[in-house]
């Protein structure tokens, strides 16, 4: 089974500083592979140690890709190879134009059999970029799998609705989305690090591709902070019956 | 706007408050109702002046299979805006729409006009800043999630009802099985006080502590995401944060959760949050009106003792 893992790289949102005027920073933050992202490698990575074949790394992104360390990172999860498709200078895809361009990357590594995404990118979360992709192909497309189980020409999933679950039986190729409970990724250990380093890579670019990403269907007015409510902070601390009649005292009004 | 307006819903509530949204945006509004015939008058009564049903699928397909027919209908019809429903299946109908109509399907948490372009505003970085989005493509699809819209419900209930005739058809993937959902129903969104448990409960067992203390205070049990997805040990619905529920409670006492953005998000318009945490260094009492700084297993029994 030729498996393909789209994974997308973001800044560590945890490093991400708010200016005082509510702007972001994210000179601290470095990049990273989205954790849901993760889901879709590992889910590739179960199904090749069932029945063979490979798992194939597909990302969309811009400079921050050359990184040498995120690339190991990512192909240490679970990857055997690992395709990068970048963008030129400032212009981010929006999720048409990263569909586009995952279609267009998918044709270039040949055959397929699955595409798995994650629950949403670490950034935007739009959750729609499999969704789309899938509409793209023009390939059987779910969103919210939970499990995945081969039999052969088919896939048998299980799918996630607000009140029930599904069994679905999908013909390949498909485009799979999954949850983020789907699987527990695993940890890259030393010895995964090392030999990710010695896998092959491929890269192309979004022009030669021949996707246009200079117009995108929105336009971002503004990324700000949310205003946050003051708070009093009051902290408590030591002897645990002093700190619980303290604190009965001071939100006794929320208690009653 | 005094352009069409779509709206794809699965159940009346939905149909009602994006109805309503629409209306509220100034555009004729029409309704797509998916399996939900029941759903007309909620459509009607908030605004929608064609509504067309489409009837629930036979048992073996989705009502994703539906997507191809409403595309060739949005198209024949002209639509401007087409809002759906956030379950789910209407995020995957959005996603085959936007393609379909060469566009990016968004997320919205708020969603307005300005001047003739549709804005819509969404969390980003896992609910560290708010995103502002105009749509500049000739149609826009947006999905919209339960509460963004209030229901009016003060329309004239004279739409013109249509019925959509073609057979949904979803190739390459046949529905099995479908099994109602485990655990019970919450609505956590009603609930005066939260209290929310996280990792630093060792055991399934040991939310007993949290749950003797919310029966005591009359609250609601909530949780961070990893005590529903890495643990199960609660329903789906009871996670708080940007991925899961958003509340407004008068009491938040967050207990053995470190309160990273993601989680704080849902929790950060609560009139009084309380945290209880053994890490003096944790972020969530950076978020708190009262923290304390203990073992919750010294802690919540001293506690519960304490008020009962
Ligand atoms: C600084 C900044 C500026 C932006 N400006 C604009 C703008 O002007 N207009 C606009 O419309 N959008 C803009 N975007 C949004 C950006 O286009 C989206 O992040 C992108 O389209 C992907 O959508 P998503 O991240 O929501 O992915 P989701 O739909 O949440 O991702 C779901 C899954 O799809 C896969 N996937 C997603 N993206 C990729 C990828 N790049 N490579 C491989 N796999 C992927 C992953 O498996 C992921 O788990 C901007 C984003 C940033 C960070
Ligand atoms: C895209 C994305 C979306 C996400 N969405 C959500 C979301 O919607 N909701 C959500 O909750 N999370 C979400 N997360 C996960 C989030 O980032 C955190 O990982 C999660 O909230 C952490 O849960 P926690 O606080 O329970 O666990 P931890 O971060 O592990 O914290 C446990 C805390 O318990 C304390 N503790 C341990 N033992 C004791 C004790 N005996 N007494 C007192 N305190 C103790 C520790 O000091 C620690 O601070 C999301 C992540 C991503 C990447």
């Amino acid at each position: 089974m030729r498996v393909i893992a789209c994974c997308k790289a973001a800044p560590e949102e945890q490093d991400i500083v708010v200016n005082g005027d509510g702007t972001l920073s994210f000179e601290r933050a470095a990049w990273k592979f989205g954790s849901y992202d993760l889901n879709a490698v590992e889910a590739g990575r179960q199904l090749v140690e069932q029945v063979g074949g490979e798992v194939i790394g597909l990302t969309v992104g811009g400079e921050a890709l050359a990184s040498a360390k995120l690339r190991k990172d990512i192909i240490s999860r679970g990857l055997d190879s690992l395709n990068i498709v970048t963008v030129a200078g400032s212009a981010v895809p929006d999720t048409l134009q990263t569909a586009q361009l995952l279609a267009a990357g998918l044709g270039k590594v040949g055959s397929y059999d699955l595409v798995l995404c994650g629950a949403g990118s670490s950034d935007e979360y739009t959750q729609q970029v499999g969704n789309q992709l899938g509409a793209l192909l023009g390939i059987p497309t779910l969103n919210a799998i939970n499990s995945i189980t081969p039999n052969g020409t088919t896939v048998t999933v299980e799918r996630v609705l607000e009140n029930e679950v599904q069994t679905l039986e999908v013909t390949l190729p498909a485009v799979l989305s999954l949850t983020s409970g789907a699987n527990t990724p695993r940890i890259a250990g030393m010895k995964d690090i090392l030999a990710a380093g010695k896998k092959e890579t491929t890269e192309t670019t979004a022009a030669a591709l021949g996707v246009d990403t200079t117009t995108v269907s929105a336009q971002v007015s503004s990324v700000v902070a949310p205003k946050q409510t003051a708070r009093q902070r009051t902290i408590l601390e030591g002897d645990v019956a002093e700190v619980t009649t303290k604190l009965i005292e001071l939100i006794g009004a929320d208690l009653r | 706007m005094s352009e069409n307006i779509w709206v794809v819903a699965q159940d009346a509530k939905a149909a009602g408050e994006l109805c309503a949204g629409a209306q509220a945006l100034g555009g004729v509004v029409h309704a797509v109702l998916l399996g939900c015939e029941e759903a007309t008058k909620a459509a009607a009564a908030n605004g929608a002046q064609t509504v067309v049903t489409a009837s629930t699928p036979a048992a073996n397909t989705l009502l994703e299979g539906y997507a191809d027919a409403l595309l060739a209908l949005f198209e024949e019809r002209g639509a401007r805006l087409v809002m759906v429903q956030a379950s789910t299946t209407g995020r995957l109908l959005a996603g085959k729409l936007a393609s379909g109509l060469h566009t990016s399907a968004l997320g919205a948490t708020t969603l307005a006009l300005d001047g003739e372009a549709v804005t819509v505003t969404y969390l980003v970085y896992g609910g560290t800043a708010v995103c502002t989005r105009r749509i500049i493509s000739p149609t826009a699809v947006v999905t919209v999630g339960g509460g963004v819209f209030e229901a009016a419900n003060a329309g004239a209930d004279s739409a013109a009802i249509e019925q959509l005739t073609v057979t949904p058809n979803t190739p390459g993937i046949t529905l099995k099985a479908t099994a109602p959902k485990q655990g019970e129903q919450v609505n956590l969104s009603a609930a005066k006080r939260v209290i929310g448990v996280g990792r630093g409960f060792g055991a399934e067992g040991d939310l007993d502590l949290a749950r003797s203390l919310a029966t005591l205070i009359g609250a609601e049990l909530a949780c961070s995401r990893p005590i529903t997805e890495g643990e199960d040990w609660m329903a789906r619905e009871r996670y708080i944060g940007v991925s899961g529920a958003v509340l407004k409670p008068d009491l938040y006492v967050a207990i053995g959760i470190s309160g990273q953005v993601q989680h704080m998000v849902g929790v950060n318009q609560a009139r009084t949050i309380v945290a209880i945490n053994k890490d003096k260094n944790a972020p969530v009492f950076k978020q708190a009106d009262v923290g304390i700084v203990g073992d919750l297993y010294t802690i919540l029994p001293a506690l519960t003792a304490a008020l009962r």
